[in-house]
């Protein structure tokens, strides 16, 4: 990533709750288009998601957003007319409609006039496909329209940076083809960066990824880098090596080994982006 | 609707009594001022074939939009009979859209106030009164005693304050992260909050004053107490947890009150001068407090 024209850069930043360290000393920058940030739970991806938005302050280190420092007061303002957020954990007016709530989080966003926030809502609506719900209670809502409630609120006011904290989560299938579709023809190419424990996620629309391990970015570059981390290291074979840092078996019958010695009678096949993940994983020590 | 100019209505009625295809254009665009799109409009309902015509100009997609964000308003609602009330007297739209989510403001929340209220001030009543056994006007200069009257101004303060701590508190805020993410004012959301809260709980606590036994200036000495109480609160949210900051203040009312209640001779000494001289200046410190630490509402007022 060109470090002179990043849009979101971070310095070194570290933040601790009591005795543990969530962040320590990360750096990164993040530019136009989509960033997957993976990382298993624990390892940080939430609060580094929190200090972007502007909700949560680290404890060392620096963050700048567009040029704009969340540490001063109307900069930290300007950022928040710029972001759209979904935390991990949204919590609803579980009595408010659909177009309701979505009406509240368009204010929160200083989108004060009556005809401009039913527009911007009817475009959130149709844009997530939720047309249909305007007038359902969210307390009637599955876990997945949720979700999909969240997403269409973080889109409110065409936000040019987008922090999305485990969007798919809870979608289904379908939903999440809709969802990388969304995102993929949303106007103006915002900066967007989501969190996700589903690495085809990150194959199929980030262009960027960065990997969190206890902490720490262990990995910033592109899907086929991350993949390509476990170059060499992938095997299929009939029988299972118990000698494999992971094994399964696939659909197909055959095990599939990541590990650094080849089982017997093994076959050398292509790494995925979720291989690569493994292998980070594994040399850090994280299970 | 007043009716058109002649010279509007003779360009409305062009040639063969139509109306001119660039004034269509031009009215489907909007472009049209006041007098003259009354007569289009007024031409309109009469001639189906200006109407064909008009269609040709009008922009499909802003159509859709426009009925789309009609359809939202009409989900959305008007927010009843309160909020109309309120728009007519000036109240913003959107001030009203963002109290909806204040707990306090709710139907329910206000029923159990005003039965709580209704408890406390029935037994003083009752007992004042002498319906029912306990120590008619015990107290000095004709007053009932304290203990009839202790549970009432114990207890409602307390209930105001609980009302604006409904406000601010981030528990009762499913939305707290939104809300802190937003570029809103934080400082100005939580004020609209608690200010609205402050009324809806003190109307029937002064309401209900009124009924009770004891000097007539005793609703409008409710309010000192009330007021500073929650302004109490909001400063100390500044310094510590918002939780920790409504328990905080509450005790200072409650053990205090408690104290003059049980061992002072003086009829209603919480509402007496000295009492309300205190109110006022925790009143004046908490408000200067909380203007000069305002900044830490911006950030999230959960830290």
């Amino acid at each position: 990533m060109n470090e002179d024209t990043a849009a979101v850069r971070v310095d070194c930043v570290s933040r601790r709750y009591g005795a543990t360290r969530a962040l320590d000393e990360v750096g990164l920058t993040l530019e136009r288009g989509i960033t997957g940030l993976l990382g298993p739970n624990g390892a940080g991806k939430t609060t580094l998601l929190s200090i972007l938005a502007t909700v949560n302050e680290p404890d060392a280190g620096r963050v700048s957003v567009f040029g704009l420092d969340p540490r001063d007061g109307a900069e930290r303002v300007e950022i928040r007319r710029r972001l759209g957020y979904l935390p991990q954990e949204l919590g609803y007016h579980r009595h408010f409609t659909v177009a309701a709530f979505l009406d509240y989080v368009a204010i929160l966003k200083e989108i004060t006039d009556r005809h401009r926030r039913a527009e911007e809502v009817a475009r959130v609506l149709a844009a997530i496909g939720l047309e249909r719900y305007a007038r359902k209670r969210i307390r009637a809502l599955s876990g997945g329209m949720r979700q999909r409630l969240g997403i269409a609120q973080a889109l409110l006011g065409n936000p040019d940076l987008l922090v999305l904290d485990e969007p798919t989560a809870g979608l289904d299938p379908e939903q999440r083809l809709r969802f990388r579709e969304l995102l993929s023809d949303l106007p103006g190419d915002p900066v967007i960066v989501l969190s996700t424990h589903q690495a085809d996620d990150i194959a199929a629309i980030c262009p960027n990824v960065i990997v969190l391990l206890e902490g720490q970015v262990r990995f910033a570059g592109s899907p086929s880098g991350l993949a390509a981390a476990a170059g060499g290291q992938v095997w299929s074979a009939d029988d299972r090596d118990h000698g494999a840092h992971l094994s399964w078996r696939g659909g197909d019958g055959r095990w599939r080994h990541v590990g650094d010695r080849p089982p017997a009678d093994a076959e050398l096949v292509a790494p995925t982006v979720e291989d690569g993940y493994l292998m980070l994983s594994h040399a850090a020590g994280v299970r | 609707m007043t009716s058109p100019s002649p010279g509007a209505a003779g360009q409305v009625g062009g040639s063969g009594g139509h109306t001119a295809d660039d004034l269509l254009a031009s009215y489907a665009d909007g472009a049209v001022d006041g007098v003259l799109a009354w007569s289009v409009e007024a031409h309109l309902t009469a001639c189906a074939q200006c109407r064909s015509a008009l269609s040709a100009h009008v922009d499909s997609e802003r159509l859709a939009r426009n009925r789309s964000a009609l359809l939202v308003r009409a989900a959305i609602g008007d927010g009843g009979r309160a909020h109309r009330m309120l728009r007519c007297c000036g109240v913003p739209d959107y001030l009203l859209r963002l109290l909806a989510a204040t707990p306090s403001l709710r139907r329910s929340w206000l029923l159990s106030v005003i039965g709580v209220l209704a408890v406390v001030a029935g037994e003083a009543a009752a007992v004042g009164y002498g319906w029912i056994p306990g120590g008619r006007s015990a107290g000095p200069a004709g007053y009932p005693a304290p203990a009839v009257l202790a549970p009432f101004l114990l207890v409602a303060p307390l209930l105001v304050l609980a009302g604006v701590a409904a406000a601010f508190l981030p528990m009762f805020e499913p939305a707290y992260w939104l809300a802190v993410a937003a570029p809103f004012s934080g400082v100005r959301l939580l004020l609209v909050r608690a200010v609205s809260a402050l009324t809806a709980a003190l109307v029937p606590a002064v309401c209900a004053a009124f009924v009770l036994p004891g000097p007539g200036w005793l609703p409008a000495a409710l309010l000192l107490p009330s007021l500073a109480l929650c302004a109490l609160a909001l400063a100390a949210a500044t310094f510590v947890d918002p939780s920790a900051a409504a328990v905080i203040a509450g005790a200072l009312w409650a053990l205090p009150a408690a104290l003059l209640l049980a061992t002072t001779n003086v009829p209603l000494a919480i509402v007496q001068w000295h009492s309300q001289s205190a109110c006022a200046a925790v009143l004046i410190a908490s408000a200067v407090v909380l203007f000069v630490r305002r900044d830490r509402f911006q950030l999230g007022w959960m830290r």
